[in-house]
């Protein structure tokens, strides 16, 4: 029922691999772990899972990013220890079921399975930035701390009433955040409660630590979001322990999604944060973060996509975290199938002069099909591909010729797509129509009847149920009462009496069904005779403008020729007559079009001599020809 | 002498959705207030005392509002996870409301802390009302049981396990302390007696049921799922009375104005229709922006509350009546009662000589140009801005005077550029109005008839001239579909008429033309 439409929403988790951000990771609706890389913009890995669809995977944590030599599955892998650059390689996956899937981005295939702690689902999973550890939080409202030296559990215990919906190592690898109910700050040492901090009235579904400063030097910054609620908060450690709330807090427009931030080491050293919301607006912000601010912060900088079509709609940011630099922020946005990313470079120099919301258009929006509803064109090209590069996982780099299979693959599936749609327009606009008439939805029926492809009114008025078809009729009257769309209905009435003339022609009281919109058309079309006059005299008239601008050339040499004024006229009335007896055939022939022509060319021929002298005969000699025809 | 007659101004039909008591009486509500809760708001209930507040049940939460502000008077947040169904009780006092975590909760309005925790049931409640004697409460939920519960101990009472779906509304008898109706997802509406120890009526809905609303007479029950609503006749054992489909979505909640002679329906197709009670037709329709999930009406329809799955809350006010009247009061300053009345109830005697005062006649301004003959003046102020875009019938009025004098070619002759373009621009404006037309093609072909010499010196006549032929062009082209339609429409008459007539002519006109041949 949609009545609990709010608490059952599902976050797909999407994470970009740390320092270098080569990668992204997204776990999509199908239950497949899937890894861009952001260079290339291509799918690097895809990874099925045996248990995706029993035990979808919860969270995402790249592990730091490390020298391959002295990583602890080195062994295993002694043919790639000649690598000696720094790389994002593990990868750890929560998992509904309560497993820890460990994935190696290096080999490509799942490294190790970390099982038998958890009898509740994992909502979140965190590395030790330094040690080879993993911590993770569950709905038994447990944390367990994993060594992956070993695969084992090392520790693990009870860290609230409630289940554990997030977790966070500080960055000196000390203390760790969880939040169940109660946001509890833990001595990884000991594993004592450090400090609590109490506020949130849900679940806590972000924390980061925000400066990198020791504890007890009332510099620890952390922030915190919880689900359902427009608010980042941010709260001190505080030497004293008067840290009952939130020193700041930073006003969203949605529920927090995706958080990256550039932590401060100094008091002069101001937090960058980007924040990704659930109705996919990125907001920026930039604080100095020494104590506390009443106000709550709104956004330096708010980005929203919108593809460039002639009214654009919003593309969803799927997450976004910022670069090295103080200017550039890698987005990621579209469809969790297919996302596209990009860096953007100019963003935070622009809002410094102007702090406005900058819509990036963007020309590559065009690739997305958002709101497709069967996924499968899309998906097929890159499984594919996919499982060719499975095969030669060693070699990072694709070979041309598969680059181009896949090129021709997607834009196949493309096209697929597209065709997929405009088939389903049709079954759909049926369906609206419908649904339209059934409740009298203004916006529906305006939707369908904008239509001006006769090939998909035709199709939508074949499949309209019988039923609906008087309605149909009905509704088309009201609109040629109202006689501002009518011109777009006629097409809908047409189509209506072709295709169901045997129904329509049955009913008993069809002439009372139909009399109203009889009557309707027929006082519309009265005029029909005076008016086809009426643009006959004004084609005439405007055809002679537009020959005047080009026969104003020609008026010196009329002039010249034809001093004697009479003399022109006879000329001319006998050039009219010569006219008329060349162009009789096609005053005789009943076709309209064909007429106006002829008299266009007689009209023409006769004006351009008469402008010239302007004598006023002439003109009476023109008023006749024009009444004669 | 005759007078002068004034230029008759013809009055057109008014195009557009007929204006009735209803729509009037539903229109008469101010602009939306709007207010972001939580999460998706599934239920809303009005205090039954005055000042009328409401609870707002969204998410986690129970907003109270007042009547008029637009923040909440009071809320209740001591809840665990999602609750539902925030009820008053009869005399405004107490607040019942379940949850997902399956303890129903009570509430004192005033205080924060729930007075009593119901445990018990092992699914989500969506389902609490009090019983109409204050002591007792009735609860619904997932676990396909409904229980009452006594309110003093806290202890459960009876429970009915008939139902085989989730419970997800329900209403109490507010006559009788022991009568309630439940409505499942196994499709059926129950009535249920707390005497006896099982239901008393079954009613099958045919969808799963998503409210149900009892008539203040409780003679008649209404019940809404899927997209239909039904109205049962409970008097004669549950037998259907209606079934309205005018949603293309489930609907999912109901409502009756104060007076019972107005049925609202609500549903995820983002619509509020009013049907009548008398005759089940749709007598109005309220648009919103996102699927409703909750509607209600605040006594007298004062206001009318609805919320969404996008969590907002939509609130209208009625406008009241007595605030405009005020302001035009203010506004204009009548003379006093005395001076108004000043010798308007003198009764003459009967052999008074009665001299009546001359009516004065009030004219037009155009009027007065047409009887001092200023043909062309009379046009220039028929085509004022004002009343040529407010009042085209005016102008068209006028015209058709000046035809019907013969003047309309001088009227329309000797104007600059500036009045052949605005003449034109009335011209290009109104020309498709079915109505219009035939008047203003004579003036188009005598405007043409008398400017085609000037034609081609101005750019800005020139324009609007081509844009005029377009339009025309445009109008043809419409009317020669048109015209196929009526060939067709005709060819379905002439092939459905026979059928209908002929039994008898064929038996009366076979002798006739029999006689007449032999003649």
């Amino acid at each position: 029922m949609a009545a609990d439409g709010g608490s059952s929403s599902l976050q797909l988790p999407c994470v970009f691999s740390p320092k270098s951000r080569q990668f992204l990771a997204l776990c999509a609706q199908d239950g497949r772990l899937r890894i861009w890389n952001t260079d290339s913009k291509t799918l690097h890995q895809e990874y099925v899972p045996s248990a995706h669809l029993s035990a979808t995977c919860t969270c995402i944590a790249w592990g730091p990013c490390r020298t391959v030599k002295e990583g602890p599955q080195r062994k295993k892998r002694k043919s790639e220890a000649v690598q000696v650059e720094e790389k994002a390689d593990l990868l750890a996956m929560g998992t509904a079921a309560g497993t820890v899937l460990i994935y190696s981005t290096a080999k490509g295939a799942l490294h190790c399975t970390l099982d038998g702690a958890h009898s509740g689902g994992v909502n979140c999973v965190q590395w030790h930035p330094e040690e080879s550890l993993l911590y993770s939080g569950s709905d038994d409202t447990n944390i367990v701390e994993w060594d992956l030296q070993t695969g084992k559990t090392r520790s693990k215990w009870k860290a609230d009433r409630a289940a554990v919906t997030s977790l966070c190592v500080s960055p000196d690898g000390k203390l760790l955040l969880s939040a169940g109910h109660i946001i509890k700050m833990w001595d990884l040492d000991t594993k004592e409660v450090y400090r609590k901090f109490t506020g949130h009235s849900t679940a806590v579904t972000t924390l980061r630590f925000a400066t990198t400063r020791p504890p007890d030097s009332n510099g620890l910054y952390f922030l915190s979001g919880a689900a359902h609620d427009r608010l980042l908060s941010v709260w001190q450690v505080r030497e004293d322990g008067k840290d009952k709330n939130s020193v700041v807090s930073f006003t969203l427009t949605d529920e927090p999604q995706h958080i990256d931030l550039v932590t401060s080491n100094s008091k002069e050293e101001a937090v960058r944060l980007a924040v990704v919301c659930k109705d996919g607006q990125l907001h920026l912000f930039e604080h100095f973060l020494n104590g506390p601010c009443k106000k709550p912060l709104s956004p330096s900088c708010t980005v929203q996509m919108s593809d460039t079509k002639e009214s654009p709609m919003p593309i969803p940011l799927l997450a976004a975290v910022l670069g090295a630099d103080t200017r550039t922020v890698m987005l990621a946005y579209g469809s969790h199938l297919q996302p596209v990313m990009e860096k953007v470079v100019s963003l935070l120099k622009e809002t410094e002069i102007h702090d406005v919301k900058t819509p990036i258009v963007n020309a590559k929006s065009k690739v997305l099909v958002p709101g497709l509803p069967g996924h499968q064109a899309p998906l097929k090209g890159t499984s594919q591909g996919s499982e060719k590069r499975k095969k030669d996982t060693d070699t990072k780099e694709m070979s041309i010729a598969e680059r181009l299979g896949e090129i021709d693959l997607s834009t196949i599936s493309e096209k697929g797509a597209s065709k997929g749609t405009a088939s389903l327009q049709t079954d759909n606009f049926a369906v609206l129509l419908v649904q339209g008439l059934e409740s009298n939805d203004a916006s529906i029926l305006n939707k369908v009847f904008q239509t001006r492809k006769d090939m998909v009114i035709k199709k939508t008025v074949a499949r309209l149920p019988l039923s609906a078809v008087l309605p149909l009729v009905e509704e088309v009257t009201y609109t040629f009462v109202l006689s501002y769309r009518a011109s777009l209905m006629v097409r809908w009435l047409k189509a209506v009496l072709m295709h169901h003339t045997s129904y329509l022609a049955s009913l008993p009281d069809l002439v009372t069904q139909l009399g109203v919109l009889y009557h309707v058309i027929e006082s519309r079309v009265k005029m029909f005779h005076k008016l086809t006059k009426l643009h006959g005299k004004l084609y005439l008239l405007m055809t002679q403008v537009s020959a005047n601008i080009c026969s104003a050339e020609c008026e010196a040499s009329f002039k010249s020729v034809f001093e004697d004024y009479s003399l022109t006229s006879q000329e001319l009335s006998l050039s009219h007559k010569e006219r008329m007896s060349l162009s009789s055939p096609h005053f005789c022939s009943y076709t309209p079009g064909s007429c106006e022509k002829s008299l266009h060319v007689v009209s023409k021929h006769l004006m351009t001599a008469l402008r010239a002298p302007g004598d006023r005969f002439c003109k009476t000699e023109l008023d006749f020809v024009l009444f004669s025809v | 002498m005759a007078s002068f007659k004034p230029t008759k101004i013809q009055v057109y039909p008014k195009l557009g959705e007929k204006v009735t008591q209803d729509t009037l009486y539903w229109k008469n509500y101010k602009a939306p207030v709007q207010i972001k809760e939580f999460g998706a708001v599934t239920s809303i209930d009005f205090s039954p005392v005055t000042p009328h507040n409401f609870a707002v049940t969204a998410f986690t939460r129970i907003h109270i509002y007042g009547p008029f502000s637009q923040e909440p008077v009071k809320s209740f947040t001591r809840f665990k996870d999602t609750a539902y169904c925030g009820r008053f009780r009869s005399d405004g006092q107490l607040l019942v409301a379940g949850c997902e975590d399956s303890v129903v909760r009570l509430f004192d309005v005033s205080g924060k802390v729930a007075l009593r925790l119901f445990k018990g049931h092992t699914k989500a409640v969506h389902l609490t009302d009090f019983t109409s004697d204050r002591y007792q409460i009735l609860t619904g939920s997932d676990d396909y049981t409904c229980r009452l519960w006594d309110i003093p101990n806290a202890t459960e009472l009876t429970t009915y396990r008939e139902h085989t779906d989730y419970i997800r509304c329900g209403v109490t008898s507010k006559l009788n302390r022991d009568l309630f109706i439940t409505g499942s997802y196994d499709h059926t509406v129950k009535l249920f007696d707390a005497r006896v120890e099982k239901s008393v009526i079954t009613m099958d809905h045919g969808q799963p049921v998503e409210s149900v609303l009892l008539y203040p007479s409780e003679g008649l029950l209404v019940s809404a799922g899927g997209r239909h609503v039904k109205v049962w006749d409970l008097l004669k054992g549950g037998q259907p009375l209606v079934s309205l489909k005018n949603h293309h979505k489930t609907v999912t909640s109901l409502a009756l104005s104060s007076n019972g002679q107005r049925l609202l329906s609500a549903s995820l197709d983002r619509h509020v229709k009013v049907y009548s009670t008398t005759n089940y037709k749709v007598v109005h329709n309220f648009d919103y922006a996102a699927s409703i999930l909750s509607l209600a009406l605040a006594p007298d329809d004062e206001s009318i509350v609805v919320g969404m799955t996008n969590s907002i809350l939509s609130i209208k006010h009625r406008k009241n009546q007595e605030d405009s009247k005020e302001i035009a009061g203010q506004q204009r300053r009548r003379p006093s009662y005395r001076v108004f009345v000043k010798g308007k109830n003198y009764v003459p005697k009967q052999d008074d000589y009665l001299v009546s005062k001359p009516v004065k006649e009030h004219l037009a301004k155009y009027d007065k140009q047409l009887r001092r003959f200023n043909v062309s003046k009379a046009l220039d102020t028929a085509l004022e801005t004002w009343i040529r875009f407010r009042k085209p019938e005016i102008t068209m009025a006028v015209i058709k005077e000046l035809d019907r004098r013969g003047t309309l070619k001088n009227a329309l002759a000797g104007r600059d550029e500036r009045g052949l373009s605005q003449l034109l621009n009335f011209l290009i404006g109104n020309f498709v109005d079915a109505r219009f037309t035939p008047v203003l093609v004579t003036a188009a072909e005598m405007i043409l008839d008398i400017y085609q010499s000037i034609i081609g010196q101005s750019p800005l006549v020139d324009r609007q001239l081509l844009r005029l032929q377009d339009l025309v062009e445009k109008e043809l082209d419409y009317q020669k579909e048109l015209l196929e339609v009526l060939g067709m429409l005709d060819t379905m008459f002439a092939s459905s008429l026979p059928r209908k007539e002929v039994p008898s002519p064929t038996v009366d006109h076979f002798p006739t033309c029999s006689l007449n041949t032999d003649s």
